[in-house]
């Protein structure tokens, strides 16, 4: 009788996690021991519903994701405390997330710098976004930093790391829910929705730092921010800029994010030539001035 | 005339009957504090509607209504949109949801753990997160999110390069 509560309670809250209303819920009537058949059907019923609306999640709690996900990152590369290029970094990159599809998020967006040689950057779930020295030195302008910026932006923007969890990764907390979540969770719901949190972690890190985004989240990615450039005055050209010097590398970014020939050609085709402008000296020069 | 005057109170007691139902516990002015940093205030309930104004941690702001996961209210007058969190959750309490689901035997499980699977990952998943895995490092996370541009500098230096 406790278990079956638990499994209905859990499928419930699976459900409200889910974006449910109370009220929209398949209610069963009380589970009585002679009725252990139609709760069963119940949980199913509620348990695939939440597997096909687990993936959108609220946004506060992709923000909670995100800190999670950029607290295993910093246990692993140390920040960058130089007072001015952390400014510099949020200003020009507030500067492109204005103009992005998702200027706000639950928390707004911060970046960091990482102290490392490793040319890399990670869009965290929510807009928490980092970026190491190493990239930030292939940058020769604040356009192209601008370019970089706007591309994690746009992941974020996107969604891309939330929807990197894996979907199987839903089912198998219902299926183990449907198999004695109580005794395989020792926390019963609660240790059911921390293990549920924990792969999601992970899922989202194994993307940003292994596997990257596929092909698809990528193109999108560079197609918003060229239209971020545009928008905010950069040249949109620095993306196919900063892409071309990334051909050849290997490990990190160029693991994550590979500047395929096929991939520079069609960035190249979408950034409308600009003509350089008066301005575009101011740029250069303030972005020479910070260390990196 | 005297006859009628037992209506009239009748009247009144019914009327003030009327609005103790209708009427919320605190009133209609209903105060609530702001719990998170680096809050906006919306003009519609979305993080992708224009933000009109900012409200900072500690705010009392008066709620106005409630919809879904956002709560509509006024600060120093200029009324907006707040996502529930900021203000400590500030939904529907799941806590009913035992009831709902019919069983007396679901009220075994606690009210804790009803009241984390409903609202799914929040600051309660992030404590137990970080109490099992110490090695995170949350205090430059923190830093990194304390850290604010300034408006009018943000302001500055788009002028300063020509950028929109």
């Amino acid at each position: 009788m406790r278990r079956m509560a638990l499994l209905l309670t859990l499928a419930a809250g699976l459900s409200l996690m889910a974006g449910f209303n109370v009220p929209s819920l398949p209610l069963p009537t009380p589970p009585l021991p002679s009725q252990a058949q139609k709760a069963a059907e119940v949980l199913t019923k509620t348990g695939t519903k939440a597997m096909q609306a687990a993936r959108p999640l609220s946004d506060a709690e992709e923000y909670y994701l995100g800190r999670a996900v950029a607290a295993r990152l910093l246990a692993r590369y140390p920040l960058y405390r130089d007072p001015e290029a952390t400014l510099y970094v949020n200003q020009v990159g507030l500067t492109v997330a204005r103009k992005s599809s998702r200027p706000h998020t639950f928390r707004g967006y911060h970046f960091a710098v990482l102290d490392s040689q490793e040319p890399n950057a990670f869009a965290c779930p929510g807009g928490l976004i980092l970026v190491t020295r190493g990239l930030l030195r292939m940058c020769a302008t604040e356009d192209e930093l601008a370019a970089v910026l706007a591309h994690e932006v746009a992941h974020v923007a996107h969604k891309d790391g939330v929807s990197s969890i894996s979907q199987a990764r839903w089912s198998e907390v219902l299926t183990t829910a449907g198999a004695e979540a109580a005794r395989q969770y020792g926390g019963g719901v609660a240790g059911a929705v921390l293990n549920l949190f924990e792969g999601a972690v992970e899922d989202v890190i194994r993307t940003l730092v292994v596997t990257g985004y596929s092909r698809q989240a990528e193109e999108a990615a560079d197609r918003e921010a060229v239209s971020m450039l545009t928008r905010s005055g950069y040249q949109p050209g620095a993306l196919a800029a900063v892409l071309g010097k990334m051909s050849g590398g290997s490990g990190g970014i160029f693991r994550t994010h590979p500047p395929t020939a096929e991939r520079l050609a069609r960035v190249r085709s979408v950034s409308r030539e600009t003509a350089p402008g008066p301005k575009d000296r101011v740029r250069a020069e303030r972005f020479q001035r910070v260390k990196f | 005339m005297r006859r009628y005057l037992p209506r009239r109170w009748l009247g009144a007691v019914l009327l003030g009957i009327m609005l103790l139902v209708v009427l919320p516990p605190g009133g209609w002015s209903q105060s609530l504090t702001v719990s998170l940093s680096n809050q906006q205030l919306y003009s519609e309930p979305s993080f992708t509607s224009p933000p009109v104004a900012p409200v900072p941690q500690g705010a009392q702001v008066t709620l106005i209504t409630r919809q879904g996961d956002w709560v509509q209210v006024d600060y120093q007058g200029k009324r907006g949109w707040l996502h529930k969190a900021a203000v400590g959750g500030g939904g529907p309490s799941v806590s009913g949801l035992p009831a709902l689901l019919g069983g007396g035997p679901v009220r075994q499980t606690t009210q804790d753990e009803v009241a984390l699977a409903g609202k799914g990952f929040t600051p309660e998943v992030e404590a137990s997160f970080r109490q099992k895995n110490p090695g995170l490092n949350y205090a430059q996370v923190d830093e990194v999110e304390r850290f604010q541009v300034d408006p009018a500098r943000l302001q500055a230096f788009l002028q300063e390069g020509g950028l929109n």
